[in-house]
C-alpha cells in the first residue's frame, strides 16, 4: 500500500482518565476512500477514540496523522475531519439550508456558491426540495441524510460517524445501512464509523477494527473477522456462536499452517478443532467456538467426512423465518447447542423431542487458549 | 378527578364540580386583586373629583409639566440601559455555570449566585450605602491608599442608581440564562466547531439563538423590576433621583392627589406593556412561554 | 467555551478573573453589612473601633441592641404574622390553581393563564396603589350607602396581606405546577384501581408527591412576604412591618442596630434557603 493513499494513521494512541484507561496503545491506518468501522461493546473506548480524531479530546500519548501530517496541534474547527454526531446535532434554530451551509459560511464561501453547493448536495442525498424546511419537519431517516450532507458538502478528508443509526427503528436502520454505504461509495469520502452493532459493521465496512477494553482485538475485512477470528473475543462478539470450555488432549500439525487439536470439553465431549496458533500445549485449557450456521443438521447418523458428530434431541425451535434456529440437547453431555435450521423440506416437520444429528468439521471449530479467554472474561 | 375513566354521568358531574371549585379561588383572586383594582385605577385617573364626569386633565398635567414626563422618560431609558447591562454582565457567568463546569462545583457556584437574593432588597441596598457613601468603605479605602485627600461621595449619582439596579436584578437574569444554556447539548457546540466555526460565530449562530427564550424572559423581568424599583433610586440616588415610582408615591401619599397618581400609574403600566410587547415581537417569543 | 474545546490560557485567565470580580460584586454589600454589625461605633462606617456584640445584646445606653429594641422587635413580630398568613393563603390558592391548569381543559384557559402570569410583570408599587385605590372605593361605598365601616379595607395589615398575596400566589402557582406536571397520572389511576375515591387518591398519592414543591412554595412565599417593601409600603397604616421600619430608620440616619438586624435576616434567609435547596434536591 502506498503511503500517499493513507488518509489517517494513528500511532500508539493512549488516553487515560485519571485512574481509567479508555484507549490503550492503538495503532491503525485507513486507506483513502474506504469505509472503516470500529466495532465494540459500549464502554470499550471507541467513542473516546473518535473524539480524539475529531479533536474534542487529546491523546495522553501517541500521534494522529492525516495525510502524513500530525494534527495533534490542530483545533477541531481547523481539522479536515467532520463528524456526524450520535444524535446528529442538527441546529434546531436553523433551517435545513442554513444547517448545510453553516460550514461553508465559516469558510467564507460566497453566498451564490453556498446556495449552489447546498442545492447540489441536497440533490445527491435525495432531498432536493427540503432546503427551507425546519429540522423537526423531517423524518429520522431524512435527518440522517441531512447530517451527512452537512459534512459532505465540505469535502472532508475523513468523515467520522458516531453510531448515528442508533436512534432509528429497526426497519429504517436496515434501509439506512444500505443507503449509507451507497453514499460513501458515491462521494468517495473515507468514513470512520463506530458502532456496537455487528450487523451494521459487517454490512457496510471495507475494514473493521474490533475494539475491547481500549485495545484493538483484530483489524480485518468483515469476511476475515467472521471466518478467521483471531481472538476468543472476536469469535464471540462477531456473529452467534456455540462455546465449549475444555482441555487439549493432543495436537497434530496440518500441512496448511493450522494445527488440529483434540479437546475434551468440561461436560465430557471429545471435539476435533483447529487453531490459528500452533503453540497451545497439551492439557492446557481452551475455549472452542462453533457457529450455528456451520453445523450440518441431519435426521439420521451420517457417515460423512465431518470430524465431529453429536447425537442430540431437539429441545426447542426458535422460529424466525429464514433465520430459524434449533436448540438441541446433546445426548452424551446434556449440553445445549444452537444450530441453524436448514430450510429444506426434510426439516419442515421438525419439532421438540425429535432426534437430530449435528455435525461440523474440525476447521469450523475454532479453539482459543484460555489465556485469551480470561482476558475477555467480560463476555 | 379527571383521571376517572368511567363515563357514568355521576362521575362526569363530579369532574365538573371539581373544576368549578378550583376555578372559584383563581377567578376571585384575579378579579378582585388584579383586574378590578386596575380598572378602578384607570377610572380614577379619568374622573374629575370636583365636578364628576370624565376628564383627561390629569394626563394633560403630565404632558404640561416637564418634570413629570422627563422623569418618565428618564426612568424608561435608565431601565432599558440597566437591562442591557445586566444581560451583558450575567451572560458570561451563566455560560460558565451552565456549560463550563459540571457536578458539585456547578451547584455551588449556582447557589452562590442565588444566595444574595434570598436577603431582603433593603439589606442589599443598605450594604451599597455603607460601601459608597462619603464616610463609606470605598471612600475610606481610597483615602487610606492615598488616592483621595478627603471623603469621596459615591452615592447620589446616576451611575450609582445604575449599579444598584443591575445588582438588585442580577439573579433574575442569571437563572433563566443558566436554565436555557443548560438545555443546549454540548454536541451542538462541538458540531459547530467540527464544521469550522470559531468562538465568535458559534456564539452568534448557535448559542445565542438557542438562548433567546431565556434572554427574553430575563430581560422582561429585569426591565420590570428596574422600572418598578423604588428603594434603589430613593436610597442610592437621593433626593434628585427622579424616578417615576417616586412620583407615584408622592402623588398618592404625600400630596394625596390620587387622581394624578392613578394617571401616572396607568402611564407606567402602558409603558411597561408596550416595551414588553415590543421585546416579545422583535424576538418572536410568546408571553406564556417566556414567563411560565 | 465548553471543556472539550480548548482555549488559550490567556482566555481562561481573563474569564476566571471576571468571574472572581463578579462574585466579589455579589458578596460585597452583604459582607460589609454583616461586618459593621460588630463594630463598636455609633455609625456603620470606618474606623474600626473594635469588636462588639452590643448591637445585639446591649440593654441600655446609646447602643440599644436589636434584642432590646422594642420598636424593631414589634415590627419583626408584625412581619412574621403577615408572612405566615400570606404564605398559608398563597400556597393554598396556588395549589388549587396548579390542579386547575394542569388537570383540566376549559374554554378561556390560556387567557386565564396569561392573566395569572400578569402579576409577575406589574411593578410592585403599582400593584400596591391599585389595590389601595380599589379597596378604598369599596370601603367608601359601604360607608356612604350602608353606613358600615369596613376598617380592614383601609391601609393597614389586612391590606398588606391582600397586596402581597396578589403577586406571591403567581410565583407559588408556577412552583407547584412545575412539579405537578411531572407527576405520572398512572399513579393516581393505580390508587383508584386499588379502591381509593378520587379525593382520597389526591390526598394519599398526589399531595405527598407534591410535598417538596408545597414546602418550597411556602418558603419562597414566606421570604418574599417578609422582605417585601414596594407593595407593603403603599398599603401600610400606622403599624410598620420590619422592612418599612428599617426604611424609616435608614432615612433618619442609621445606627449599626440595622446591621445587626440585617445579620439576623441573612441568617434566617440562609437557613430557609438551605432547607429549600435540600428539599428540591431530594425531590
Amino acid at each position: 500500500m502506498q503511503t500517499d493513499a493513507i488518509d489517517l494513521a494513528c500511532e500508539n494512541i493512549c488516553k487515560h482518565f485519571s485512574e481509567f484507561t479508555a484507549v490503550d496503545n492503538v495503532s491503525f491506518t485507513i486507506p483513502q476512500g474506504s469505509f472503516f468501522s470500529i466495532l465494540g461493546p459500549s464502554g470499550c473506548g471507541k467513542t473516546t477514540l473518535l473524539r480524539m480524531l475529531a479533536g474534542f479530546e487529546s491523546p495522553t500519548s501517541g500521534d494522529i496523522l492525516i495525510k502524513n501530517k500530525s494534527v495533534l496541534d490542530v483545533p477541531p474547527n481547523k481539522r479536515p475531519i467532520n463528524m456526524v454526531f450520535q444524535h446528529l446535532a442538527l441546529f434546531p434554530t436553523m433551517n435545513i439550508e442554513q444547517n448545510i451551509g453553516y460550514g461553508l459560511r465559516r469558510q467564507g464561501v460566497a453566498k451564490a456558491e453556498i446556495a449552489e453547493r447546498v442545492a447540489a448536495v441536497l440533490k445527491r442525498v435525495g432531498l432536493p426540495d427540503s432546503g427551507k424546511k425546519r429540522v423537526d419537519q423531517l423524518s429520522g431517516g431524512q435527518r440522517q441524510r441531512i447530517a451527512l450532507a452537512r459534512c459532505l458538502v465540505l469535502n472532508p478528508t475523513l468523515l467520522l460517524l458516531d453510531e448515528p443509526l442508533g436512534a432509528l427503528d429497526l426497519k429504517l436502520r436496515e434501509q439506512m445501512k444500505i443507503e449509507l454505504k451507497q453514499l460513501q461509495k458515491e462521494f468517495g469520502t473515507t468514513f470512520v464509523y463506530i458502532t456496537h452493532d455487528q450487523s451494521e459493521a459487517l454490512v457496510m465496512s471495507d475494514q473493521i477494527a474490533v475494539m475491547n477494553q481500549g485495545k484493538f482485538e483484530q483489524v480485518g475485512t468483515p469476511h476475515e473477522l467472521y471466518y478467521q477470528p483471531k481472538t476468543a473475543f472476536v469469535a464471540s462478539f462477531v456473529g452467534d456462536t456455540n462455546r465449549w470450555s475444555g482441555v487439549v488432549k493432543s495436537s497434530v500439525n496440518q500441512e496448511d499452517h493450522q494445527t488440529q487439536y483434540q479437546v475434551t470439553t468440561n461436560d465430557g465431549l471429545t471435539l476435533d478443532c483447529v487453531s490459528q496458533s500452533s503453540d497451545i500445549p497439551v492439557s492446557s485449557n481452551v475455549d472452542v467456538f462453533v457457529r450455528p450456521e456451520a453445523i450440518t443438521v441431519s435426521l439420521s447418523a451420517m457417515d460423512n467426512c465431518l470430524e465431529n458428530q453429536l447425537e442430540c434431541q431437539v429441545e426447542n425451535i426458535l422460529f424466525d423465518g429464514a433465520k430459524s434456529q434449533i436448540i438441541a440437547i446433546d445426548k452424551q453431555s446434556g449440553g445445549c447447542i444452537t444450530a441453524a435450521m436448514p430450510q429444506t423440506a426434510d426439516f419442515m416437520g421438525l419439532k421438540a423431542g425429535d432426534a437430530v444429528y449435528l455435525s461440523f468439521s474440525a476447521k469450523q471449530a475454532l479453539s482459543f487458549s484460555e489465556k485469551q479467554g480470561e482476558m475477555n472474561a467480560s463476555l | 378527578m379527571l383521571v376517572s375513566s368511567s363515563t357514568a354521568s355521576g362521575s362526569r358531574s363530579r369532574i365538573k364540580l371539581g373544576m368549578w371549585l378550583l376555578l372559584a379561588p383563581l377567578c376571585l383572586w384575579l378579579l378582585l386583586l388584579i383586574i378590578l383594582p386596575h380598572i378602578e385605577l384607570l377610572s380614577f385617573s379619568l374622573s374629575d373629583p370636583d365636578e364628576g364626569g370624565l376628564t383627561l386633565s390629569f394626563y394633560g398635567e403630565f404632558f404640561n409639566e416637564p418634570l413629570y414626563w422627563r422623569t418618565f422618560l428618564r426612568t424608561a431609558i435608565m431601565s432599558i440601559l440597566a437591562t442591557a447591562l445586566t444581560l451583558v454582565i450575567a451572560f458570561p457567568v451563566a455560560f460558565f455555570i451552565a456549560k463550563m463546569i459540571k457536578g458539585r462545583s456547578k451547584g455551588i457556584l449556582f447557589a452562590m449566585c442565588l444566595i444574595p437574593f434570598w436577603v431582603s432588597e433593603l439589606v442589599r441596598t443598605f450594604g451599597w450605602m455603607i460601601l459608597l457613601r462619603e464616610s463609606g468603605v470605598i471612600s475610606s479605602g481610597l483615602q487610606w491608599l492615598g488616592l483621595a485627600d478627603s471623603g469621596v461621595e459615591l452615592l447620589y449619582t446616576d451611575a450609582t442608581i445604575m449599579l444598584g439596579l443591575v445588582y438588585s436584578a442580577m439573579l433574575f437574569m442569571v437563572v433563566p440564562l443558566v436554565s436555557t444554556l443548560d438545555s443546549l447539548d454540548d454536541s451542538y457546540i462541538e458540531a459547530g466547531y467540527d464544521l469550522g466555526g470559531n468562538n465568535w460565530n458559534i456564539m452568534r449562530e448557535i448559542i445565542i439563538p438557542h438562548a433567546t427564550p431565556g434572554i427574553v424572559s430575563g430581560c422582561i423581568i429585569v426591565f420590570m423590576l428596574s422600572l418598578g424599583n423604588y428603594l434603589t433610586p430613593v436610597l442610592l440616588g437621593g433626593k434628585d433621583s427622579l424616578w417615576f415610582t417616586e412620583q407615584i408615591y408622592t402623588q398618592f401619599i404625600t400630596r394625596f392627589n390620587w387622581e394624578q397618581g392613578s394617571a401616572f400609574g396607568i402611564l407606567l403600566l402602558l409603558l411597561s406593556s408596550l416595551i414588553v410587547w415590543l421585546g416579545l415581537k422583535v424576538t418572536g417569543q410568546s408571553f406564556t412561554k417566556t414567563m411560565g | 467555551m465548553i471543556p472539550s474545546i480548548k482555549q488559550t490560557s490567556f482566555f481562561y485567565r481573563i474569564y476566571h478573573s471576571y468571574l472572581v470580580l463578579f462574585f466579589l460584586f455579589l458578596a460585597a454589600p452583604l459582607v460589609v453589612v454583616a461586618a459593621f454589625a460588630f463594630n463598636d461605633s455609633l455609625f456603620p462606617s470606618f474606623p474600626w473601633e473594635g469588636f462588639t456584640l452590643s448591637w445585639f445584646f446591649s440593654e441600655t445606653g446609646e447602643k440599644i441592641g436589636i434584642f432590646f429594641d422594642s420598636e424593631l422587635l414589634e415590627s419583626i413580630a408584625l412581619s412574621s404574622a403577615i408572612a405566615i398568613v400570606t404564605t398559608l393563603c398563597a400556597t393554598l390558592v396556588a395549589c388549587t390553581n396548579a390542579f386547575l391548569f394542569e388537570r383540566y381543559s376549559f374554554p378561556g384557559k390560556s387567557f386565564l393563564y396569561v392573566l395569572m402570569l400578569l402579576p409577575l410583570v406589574i411593578p410592585g408599587v403599582l400593584l400596591g396603589v391599585s389595590i389601595l385605590v380599589f379597596s378604598s372605593s369599596v370601603a367608601n361605598y359601604f360607608e356612604d350607602y350602608w353606613f358600615i365601616d369596613l376598617e380592614f379595607l383601609r391601609p393597614g395589615l389586612t391590606l398588606v396581606v391582600i397586596g402581597q398575596f396578589a403577586f406571591i400566589t403567581t410565583i407559588c402557582t408556577l412552583i407547584i405546577s412545575a412539579r405537578l406536571r411531572k407527576f405520572d397520572l398512572s399513579l393516581e389511576e393505580a390508587a383508584l384501581n386499588l379502591g381509593a375515591t378520587p379525593i382520597m387518591a389526591v390526598f394519599t398519592v398526589t399531595l405527598p408527591y407534591l410535598k417538596p414543591a408545597l414546602i418550597g412554595a411556602a418558603i419562597v412565599s414566606f421570604l418574599m412576604s417578609f422582605e417585601n417593601f414596594n407593595t407593603t409600603f403603599m398599603l401600610v397604616g400606622s403599624d410598620a412591618p420590619l422592612t418599612v421600619a428599617m426604611y424609616e430608620r435608614l432615612r433618619e440616619g442609621s445606627t449599626p442596630v440595622l446591621n445587626a438586624i440585617s445579620v439576623l435576616l441573612m441568617l434566617g434567609s440562609a437557613v430557609l434557603a438551605i432547607i429549600n435547596m435540600s428539599m428540591q434536591k431530594k425531590a
